[in-house]
């Protein structure tokens, strides 16, 4: 009987308990470490807000989506999930993002000193259906120790592509002389216009898509020089890493110590920090046109059928204000959206190796990562004829005409 | 040959109703439910988050002038062109010399069934690394020999290198149907074919094929079944870096279709084309079968 009674109460004492802490779920894509920030970040807002806990759940980036397609289609969608901004306008379109200009004009101060670069790819027509959490800009590692090998003087800010291309092909060698390549120039992937094709395409003066997002440009002008470039790189000099090279080095032959530079995001420091050679971070290299990058932020939303959208704006608007800003940086992979914190030695002087402030300053040439709806399919009928390019199948020109006759079908702005 | 069965009678009938209700309820609502939305949602625009539109035949228009689709079903069509010739005639081949007195005649059996019972992506990885064109088996065989790496996964060679897998995979279920069929053969016939004078070829081509024709009708429709509906090892052998395919398939294409770009109706509409293409080649096989199998 007494055990009864204190189970009992034991019960009625936590129902109470998990009456009184609103529970909200948070889904994102990360690593391991991740975990560990966006653990710390959770438990200060929990201790500033009692009456909210939070649970993170964490996905690889491939399971991420389809994860939270399932749910989301089963009417089970998180309350609060992390964003990509080139898919955030299909996702929007589909009714599946809550609205959050009602919030944002009752505390206009949130968006006050968010860098307006990675905020533009979630400013729709009727406000903001999610925000962005951190932002990336692409940068060029080199390996120190392979260009002391070769005798190059390091990449700085004056180089320009021409200098990439002789540097890269003379940092391509085949060490043992057995007819196979052991080092690469470059390793980059040439599938997602990111880190590549997308910089290149703009500082040769060509333009990806046109502004209303229903005409494809890249196959067109100016653009056209850049792709001759880029073939020239990958089919005469062999000087970045093919598709099926890159799968045998881990998809990253510069932390594989097989390629001498990449182009990347801040997400790789953490990683490269680990690495047993030395490596230095330089701007993009300038075109004949201009200097250029991309911008790309992984954003925050809110699940439009939430049935806590206030708990949920309450975490989300945490993230983004400077005290959670400060501790996602701390994390070293992304770069924070608030001026405040990328400007502070919070950011500046974290524990990784790396030219931090490069990330930042290249805010003042990068172009935002087109966001769209279709984007996906888009991608992919721009993206499949050019690897077979890459792979020495298809000639440019059939590539081109393919895409051509073929991307613009997959825009339906 | 139905003559020969066992009829059920009075409560056993009821007893083998109620015993296979579950699986049959299972069959309506799983297959036959499905092949039902599948067939309705083809009338539709669907992305699975808004709700349905109705378009009519649109989605069926459409793949008239689609490439991708039309790519993914010449791509269907030369793979079945290869693969059921090749694995009936393997599997043949394979039962006959199995169905003989050899030494290790069960190892050998179960070595050819062995693909069929493995998981195809982890024999996929196997054979990816086969494929490989920097580091894979064939082409150091080919460079020990002084020739050049061949890309065997790119969209080049890739169809034939997933037909050379697919068939692999496939000649153990064959095996198994034909050694039945052979089984079933009675050895007077070998007899009396030998007090005439006939060799093990001509036996083979004027006893064994002629009284196997049921079995070659049966696996030929079965694997022109698995050749259109082939996915697993292509999806693991020839996946690209975007979600492509060097080689993309009828259901490749509309796996991408419908789970890539949300575009459920036009998925629909292909699973539907592809279906009565099964069709067709099945109504084909049983009219040619009634025709020559007598």
């Amino acid at each position: 009987m007494k055990t009864l009674l204190t189970a009992v109460s034991a019960l009625a004492l936590s129902t109470s308990l998990a009456y009184s802490a609103t529970e909200i779920r948070y889904m994102m894509w990360g690593d391991p470490p991740e975990i560990a920030v966006w653990q710390q970040l959770v438990a200060d807002f929990e201790k500033a807000n009692p009456d909210i806990s939070v649970k993170v759940e964490v996905t690889d980036w491939d399971s991420y989506w389809e994860k939270l397609r399932v749910q989301t289609i089963g009417g089970d969608a998180p309350d609060v999930f992390a964003m990509d901004a080139p898919i955030y306008p299909d996702w929007q379109s589909r009714g599946t993002l809550l609205n959050l200009q009602p919030y944002l004009d009752a505390n206009p101060d949130t968006l006050k000193g968010v860098y307006e670069g990675p905020l533009k790819a979630y400013r729709l027509a009727d406000g903001f259906y999610g925000l962005p959490r951190d932002f990336q800009t692409i940068a060029m590692f080199y390996n120190k120790d392979m260009f002391d090998a070769a005798g190059l003087a390091y990449p700085d800010a004056s180089w320009t592509l021409d200098d990439l291309k002789s540097a890269a092909a003379k940092l391509t060698i085949d060490k043992d002389g057995d007819g196979t390549t052991d080092q690469w120039g470059i390793s980059t992937e040439v599938w997602d216009m990111e880190p590549f094709w997308g910089p290149v395409v703009t500082a040769f003066g060509g333009k990806i898509i046109s502004d209303d997002f229903k005409t494809t440009l890249m196959d067109k002008g100016k653009a056209l020089d850049a792709w001759n470039f880029i073939t020239g790189m990958v089919r005469d000099d062999h000087s970045i890493m093919s598709d099926e090279e890159l799968d045998s080095y881990g998809y990253d032959g510069f932390i594989a110590n097989v390629a001498a530079m990449t182009f990347s995001g801040h997400w790789v420091i953490p990683a490269y920090n680990e690495a047993t050679f030395n490596w230095g971070v330089a701007p993009f290299p300038k075109g004949p046109a201009r200097r250029a990058t991309l911008v790309n932020s992984a954003g925050i939303v809110i699940g439009a059928n939430t049935a806590h959208p206030d708990e949920a704006w309450k975490f989300v608007s945490y993230v983004l204000s400077e005290e959670g800003q400060s501790t996602l940086s701390a994390l070293g992979f992304a770069i924070p959206v608030r001026e405040s914190v990328a400007t502070s030695p919070v950011y500046l002087q974290q524990k990784s190796r790396g030219d931090h402030k490069l990330f930042v300053d290249a805010l003042d040439y990068a172009i935002p990562k087109p966001s769209f709806r279709g984007y996906e399919e888009w991608s992919a009928a721009v993206g499949d004829p050019l690897s077979l390019v890459w792979t020495g199948e298809m000639s440019l020109e059939e590539a081109l005409d393919e895409i051509a006759a073929t991307a613009d079908d997959t825009l339906p702005n | 040959m139905s003559e020969a069965g066992i009829r059920a009678k009075g409560r056993e009938r009821i007893w083998i109703g109620i015993l296979l209700f579950p699986t049959l309820l299972g069959l309506a609502v799983g297959a036959l439910g499905s092949i039902a939305a599948t067939f309705g949602l083809s009338f539709f625009d669907w992305d699975m988050f808004t709700p349905p539109q109705l378009v009519g035949l649109q989605n069926y228009v459409d793949l008239l002038s689609d490439r991708k689709f039309k790519k993914a079903l010449f791509n269907s069509i030369a793979f079945s062109a290869m693969y059921v010739p090749a694995t009936v005639i393997l599997s043949l081949l394979v039962a006959v010399l199995l169905n003989r007195h050899v030494y290790g005649k069960s190892l050998f059996r179960l070595l050819f069934f062995l693909p069929v019972v493995t998981s195809p992506t982890a024999v996929g990885l196997v054979w990816s690394w086969i494929y490989s064109k920097d580091q894979g088996l064939l082409n150091s065989i080919l460079g020990a020999m002084g020739m050049d790496p061949v890309y065997w996964l790119g969209s080049k060679m890739a169809l034939y290198s997933v037909v050379v897998v697919n068939v692999w995979g496939a000649i153990g279920e064959g095996m198994i149907i034909f050694l039945a069929g052979l089984q079933a053969i009675p050895r007077d016939v070998y007899e009396a074919s030998m007090l005439d004078g006939a060799g093990p070829v001509k036996q083979f081509f004027y006893i064994t094929i002629p009284l196997l024709i049921p079995s070659i009708f049966f696996q030929t429709i079965l694997s022109t079944i698995n050749a259109f509906q082939a996915f697993d090892y292509i999806y693991i052998l020839t996946k690209t870096a975007g979600g492509g395919s060097t080689v993309p398939t009828l259901v490749f294409n509309l796996y991408r279709e419908g789970f890539n770009f949300f575009r459920m109706g036009n998925a629909s509409a292909q699973a539907v084309v592809l279906a009565a293409m099964i069709m067709v080649l099945t109504l084909i096989y049983s009219h040619l079968q009634k025709k020559w199998g007598q």
